[in-house]
C-alpha cells in the first residue's frame, strides 16, 4: 500500500513539473502560429540533408524548454510543411541545445569543461543521425498519420505526387483554411488549434508520467549505478537510468551530479545526451509525431549513438 | 464549451497545487511560481474557450475525458508518498557542497548540511563533541542500523536522493520507519565497519509532524 501511495506521489510530482513547460511550448508553437504567416518562414528552411537539420538544431536557442515543450513546437513545424530535417533536428537536438539546459549543466559541472563541450557536440551529432537516418524513410511511414495529413494539406501542391496529395485533382475538395497561407491565422483559430493540441498531448503526458512512476517505484535504482566503473556497463546502465527518470533536460545535470563520482564520464554523457531524446515520459508524446516504426528506430539509433559516444569518451578519458 | 472546461480543469488543478502546498512535497521551490502561473494561464485560456465557444457543441475525445477524470482524482487523492520506500530505491549520492557548512555553527547545521560535510571532509575527529539539532525520518536500509534522513531533490520527487546519518539509538528505543523526530545531542566518533565514523548522540528525541517543506535543495 504504501509503494502504492509512493507510485502515486511520483506521477503527480512528474506530471505537475512537465505540465508548464509542455504548456510553453503549445504557446510559443501558437503564438508563431498567430504572428507570422506560415509560408513566409517555413519556405525560407533550408532543405538540404545537413544543413536543415543544422538550422533546427540550432532553432532551440529560441525556446528554453524542455524536450516536453519541443514535441508541440516540432509537431506544429511538421503540421505546416516545413523540411523534415529541420523539425527533426529541433526536435532532438533542441531540449539540450537551449541556453536554459547549458547554464544548467555548466551549474552542475563548473569543474569539467569538457563535459560542457561534449554534451551540446554529442546532442548535436545525434540530432543530425537521427534526423538523415529518418529522412530517408518515405515520410508516410515516419510521420503519425494525423499529422501527415495536415502536413500534405499546407504543403505546395508542387511537392506532391497526385497519389499523395489525397485532394485538388483527386480527393477531398481543399479545405478554406489552406488557401491563405500567407495570411496570419485568427486568435480563435490558433486558440482551438492550441488548446486541442494541450488536451491530445496532455493525455499522453498522463500516460508517460504514469509508466515512469510505476517503473521508477519498481524498479531499485541502486542496481543500475552497482556497476560503478565498468566501462560499457556503466554507459548501458546509466542510459537505462535516463529513460526510466524521465527527468526534464533542464535539471538533469544537477540529478547527474548526484553519482558522477560513482560512474564513468562516458555514463555520465550517456546520461545527459539520452535521457532528452528518449524517455518514458517522452514514449507517449512521440506518438502525435512518429508511428510505431520510427519511434522504435529512433530509441534504438539514439541509443547505439549514445553508446558510441559513451565508449569514445571513456576511452579518452580512462 | 466541454473543451474549455477541461482546460480550466488542469488550470484549477495546478493553481489548487500551489495554494493547498501540495507542491512542497513535491517539486523544488523554485518549480511552484512556473505551476502557479501556468495554472492561472490555463484558467484564463479555460474561460477564453468557453466564452467564445458556448453554443457549439463538438465531440469530445475519449482521451480528453479520461485525462479530466484523472485530473479530478489528482485533486481528490492527495500525495502521500513512503520517504523509507522512495529512499530504499535510490542510492546516496550527494553533490560536493557549492559552499562548505562549517561556516555555520554546528547546532544550526541541517541534517543535510552535515552529511555534506561529512562527506568533504572524511575526517569524522574534526566534528567530535559537535552539538547537534536536526529533524528527519527514520530511513532502515536491509540490515544496516535506521538512521536519521532526509530527501533531497534538484527537480521533483523522480530525482529525490536520500541523505542519511548513523544514529546511536537508546537501548530502550526501537525507531520506528518513516517516523519524523526531531533531535538534539552531539557528534561522537564511533568505529563501525571497520571504520571510523561520525555518529549522532541524542540527548533528547521528539516525534514530529512531517514538516510542511519536507524535501531539501
Amino acid at each position: 500500500m504504501n509503494r502504492l501511495a509512493t507510485t502515486w506521489a511520483l506521477f503527480q510530482g512528474l506530471l505537475l513539473e512537465a505540465l508548464p513547460f509542455l504548456l510553453l511550448g503549445i504557446a510559443i508553437a501558437g503564438l508563431a502560429r498567430w504572428l507570422v504567416p506560415q509560408r513566409l518562414w517555413i519556405d525560407r528552411l533550408p532543405r538540404h540533408p545537413i544543413l536543415a537539420p543544422i538550422i533546427g538544431a540550432m532553432m532551440g536557442f529560441a525556446l528554453p524548454a524542455c524536450e516536453c515543450g519541443n514535441v508541440p513546437v516540432a509537431r506544429r513545424l511538421l503540421a505546416n510543411g516545413a523540411p523534415l530535417g529541420t523539425a527533426f533536428g529541433f526536435l532532438f537536438a533542441a531540449p539540450v541545445l537551449n541556453p536554459i539546459v547549458l547554464a544548467s549543466t555548466w551549474a552542475a559541472f563548473p569543474n569539467q569543461p569538457w563535459l560542457l563541450i561534449c554534451r551540446p557536440l554529442g546532442a548535436f551529432l545525434i540530432a543530425i543521425m537521427l534526423s538523415a537516418l529518418l529522412v530517408q524513410l518515405p515520410e508516410a511511414q515516419v510521420l503519425e498519420s494525423a499529422l501527415l495529413a495536415e502536413r500534405r494539406m499546407n504543403q505546395p501542391l508542387s511537392n506532391l505526387s497526385l497519389l499523395k496529395r489525397g485532394t485538388g485533382v483527386i480527393g477531398e475538395p481543399l479545405p478554406e483554411t489552406t488557401t491563405a497561407k500567407t495570411e496570419r491565422l485568427g486568435f480563435k483559430q490558433v486558440l482551438d488549434q492550441s488548446s486541442r493540441e494541450f488536451l491530445d498531448l496532455l493525455a499522453l503526458l498522463l500516460l508517460g508520467c504514469l509508466i515512469a512512476a510505476l517503473v521508477q517505484t519498481w524498479l531499485p535504482r541502486s542496481w543500475l549505478l552497482q556497476v560503478g566503473n565498468a566501462p560499457t556497463l556503466s554507459i548501458l546502465a546509466l542510459m537505462l537510468l535516463a529513460i526510466v527518470v524521465s527527468v526534464c533536460s533542464s535539471v538533469d545535470a544537477f540529478l547527474a551530479l548526484g553519482f558522477a563520482a560513482q560512474v564513468t564520464p562516458g555514463a555520465l554523457l550517456a546520461f545527459l545526451l539520452l535521457g532528452p531524446v528518449v524517455d518514458l515520459k517522452l514514449a507517449g508524446l512521440f506518438t502525435v509525431l512518429f508511428r510505431p516504426k520510427a519511434i522504435a528506430m529512433t530509441a534504438i539509433a539514439a541509443s547505439f549513438g549514445v553508446l558510441l559516444i559513451g565508449q569514445w569518451v571513456n576511452l579518452l578519458q580512462l | 464549451m466541454t473543451r474549455g472546461l477541461l482546460i480550466a480543469l488542469w488550470g484549477w488543478l495546478l493553481v489548487w497545487s500551489v495554494l493547498s502546498r501540495r507542491l512542497d512535497l513535491l517539486l523544488r521551490g523554485v518549480f511552484h511560481g512556473l505551476v502557479g502561473v501556468s495554472g492561472v494561464a490555463l484558467i484564463v485560456v479555460g474561460i477564453a474557450v468557453i466564452t467564445r465557444n458556448i453554443k457549439q457543441r463538438e465531440p469530445v475525445p475519449w482521451p480528453w475525458l479520461a485525462g479530466g477524470l484523472m485530473a479530478i482524482l489528482v485533486l481528490l487523492v492527495p500525495p502521500n508518498p513512503s520517504f523509507s520506500d522512495l529512499a530504499a530505491t535510490r542510492p546516496q549520492g550527494l553533490p560536493e557542497p557549492l559552499e562548505l557548512a562549517f561556516v555555520l555553527p554546528p547546532e544550526q547545521r541541517t541534517l543535510t548540511e552535515w552529511v555534506r560535510l561529512l562527506r568533504s571532509q572524511p575526517d569524522p575527529d574534526l566534528v567530535d563533541g559537535n552539538p547537534v539539532n536536526i529533524s528527519g525520518f527514520v530511513l532502515k536500509l536491509g540490515e544496516s542500523p535506521a538512521q536519521i534522513a532526509r530527501l533531497t531533490v534538484r527537480c521533483c520527487l523522480a530525482d529525490a536522493t536520500p541523505a542519511g546519518l548513523p544514529v546511536a539509538w537508546p537501548k530502550d528505543m526501537e525507531p520506528k520507519v518513516n517516523q519524523w523526530l526531531a533531535i538534539e545531542g552531539r557528534m561522537r566518533v564511533e568505529s563501525r565497519d571497520g571504520q571510523r565514523v561520525a555518529v549522532v548522540v541524542p540527548e533528547t528525541i521528539e516525534p514530529i509532524e512531517r514538516p510542511l517543506r519536507p524535501l531539501e535543495p
